[in-house]
């Protein structure tokens, strides 16, 4: 517990402000001047390319409405969250959203496995179930709006170094994952029963992948909002899909796609132009917009 | 898995053994009573009419279903446990996806994740298994490109790349136009020739199975002969386990050869 604590002291008292520092006289002062700017760019290096490597499965798997299902759970997490923390303060509505978020994967997961139903039919119902739940709770408990936009559209001009400790740990464990069950993962995805015959544990990979989507998915929320979370694994992954011919060429544009709209669409948000635009869409239009030239060089 | 002692040098005696086997999926039976040993070295043919539990039986030996009674593995020439290799009834796919045929030999052959690329070892080895398989110039294709009969033929080098001693194949030429089944079987064929695998093969056409097949195993929810191929396939055996299809399936049977069309055109109807 000590070590955790210490690790964590660490993080907020040295590496992060040794980090935010080199970002500060590396940047340019139009981009780098305050606190939040750098954050947020530092939070993009991190989350850019987990997310990005994460959506190549996500596309080959044909699990974007998934990942939506995951990222609408989080109206129930947070209107839990809020709930909560009425009466209990240490209840944190971000915790709680990662919380809900995995057991409603889970709960996907295990439907999908145990019924003959078809996978979007089972989506659609959690789905459902899940926004009517949030709006059901905060209805009940009065408006709560104004801490809802955070949530609905992202808000990666607050984060603290909590957050932003959060992402390189999800960082890591995806690193992990990609390094360990990448290659299995290609074999599950094309045959359950190729797979097993060749030693791998098919229903283990199955629900590992789906709770690393599911805290991926919600993790990001704070940046990219509950709205736009999904574009942010699937959009950098279908433009690479557009332009790769082999699984290692799809991982890396993929990556590269995520960086270059995650960098370019921040830094936009910062010029004059785009003052009070939310930073999280205009990252999104810049994927879209690499995406639709992937599309169009594709076809040519 | 039981392991049976096996002195060492010595073949083995058995690859594969069921005892009383029974597979029952909600409350239906499936299977029942399945006891069979296929012969060591040889193609070993599984047929039955539609919905006679011919998967599921391969499904059970896999161990991707519950069964009852017993299934005993045989052991390999060093003592460990058989190594089984399973070619899949034509696989249902994401064709779009960005993988090459290296790519996915490679992720069945190498630790690394493919990203990082493909290790030597395990692309000299792939590429060993492609050209017994007659693909040599496959390992850059995009693996949603090939037709029907060459991914089937890439899942046969994935499956021997595994070095295994028994193969399992689930309908492998089922969808595949008439030249890429002949190449398929006739590699079936010369493999056993070469390397004696005991292979098992799961397949609703009498006609490769006639010509291909030393040994086979009359399914219908059990057991309904089996057996040397030439001795077991006769009129009456047919007769039994399709009903009325069999003036058709002795047609066939008679015609080897030639008629592949026309065991496909019929081959839907059969047993529905």
């Amino acid at each position: 517990m000590s070590t955790a604590l210490a690790t964590i002291d660490l993080w907020s008292s040295v590496i992060l402000p040794a980090i935010d520092e080199a970002l500060r006289r590396i940047l340019p002062t139009k981009w780098g001047e305050y606190q939040f700017m750098r954050y947020a760019l530092l939070e993009c290096l991190l989350l850019a390319p987990v997310c990005a490597a994460v959506g190549v499965k996500v596309v080959n798997f044909r699990m974007a409405f998934f990942s939506d299902a995951i990222s609408h759970s989080a109206f129930a997490g947070v209107a839990i969250g809020l709930l909560l923390h009425e009466s209990f303060s240490a209840a944190d509505p971000r915790m709680t959203l990662v919380l809900f978020g995995l057991i409603v994967g889970l709960g996907i997961a295990y439907v999908r496995r145990t019924t003959d139903l078809s996978n979007d039919t089972v989506i659609g119902v959690f789905f459902s179930a899940v926004v009517a739940l949030g709006i059901a709770i905060v209805t009940r408990s009065g408006a709560r709006t104004t801490q809802f936009q955070r949530y609905l559209y992202g808000d990666i001009l607050n984060l603290d170094s909590a957050d932003l400790g959060l992402s390189l740990l999800l960082g890591i464990a995806v690193l992990v994952f990609m390094i360990a069950g990448f290659n299995r993962l290609i074999l599950v995805g094309l045959n359950d029963e190729l797979a097993h015959s060749r030693g791998i544990r098919v229903r283990l990979y199955d629900y590992l992948f789906t709770l690393l989507l599911a805290l991926v998915v919600t993790v990001s929320i704070r940046t990219a909002g509950i709205l736009l979370v999904t574009a942010l694994l699937v959009i950098p992954a279908a433009t690479a899909r557009n332009l790769a011919r082999s699984a290692g060429g799809m991982f890396w544009w993929a990556i590269a796609f995520g960086l270059l709209s995650g960098v370019a669409g921040t830094l936009a948000s910062f010029s004059d132009y785009l003052a009070n635009v939310g930073t999280g869409a205009v990252i999104v239009l810049a994927s879209v917009f690499f995406f639709i030239i992937s599309a169009l060089l594709r076809h040519k | 898995m039981t392991l049976n002692a096996v002195p060492d040098n010595a073949a083995p005696t058995f690859a594969l053994r069921l005892t009383n086997v029974g597979v029952t999926l909600g409350a239906r039976p499936i299977l029942e009573h399945i006891t069979f040993e296929p012969a060591v070295g040889q193609i070993n043919a599984i047929i039955g009419p539609n919905g006679a539990g011919k998967t599921t039986l391969l499904r059970a030996i896999l161990g991707l279903v519950p069964y009852t009674g017993r299934i005993e593995w045989g052991a390999s020439r060093n003592g460990k446990p058989l190594r089984v290799g399973y070619v899949p009834q034509r696989l249902d796919f994401d064709r779009g996806i960005p993988m090459t045929v290296m790519d996915f030999m490679c992720a069945g052959l190498q630790r690394t994740p493919v990203w990082l690329g493909h290790h030597r070892q395990a692309r000299q080895l792939a590429q060993t298994w492609l050209d017994r398989v007659g693909g040599k110039d496959w390992a850059d294709q995009p693996l949603g490109r090939l037709s029907g009969g060459e991914l089937q033929r890439v899942l046969l080098a994935m499956a021997l790349s595994d070095e295994p001693e028994i193969l399992l194949l689930d309908e492998p030429v089922s969808g595949v136009d008439v030249t890429g089944e002949e190449l398929f079987c006739d590699l079936l064929a010369s493999l056993q020739r070469d390397s004696r695998y005991t292979m098992l093969l799961v397949s609703h056409d009498l006609s490769i199975v006639t010509r291909h097949a030393q040994y086979v195993l009359c399914l219908n929810k059990t057991v309904k002969c089996s057996g040397r191929t030439v001795e077991t396939l006769t009129a009456e055996n047919l007769k039994a386990l399709y009903q009325q299809e069999v003036a058709l399936y002795a047609h066939t049977g008679e015609h080897e050869g030639h008629s592949h069309g026309h065991t496909h055109h019929h081959g839907g109807s059969c047993g529905k």
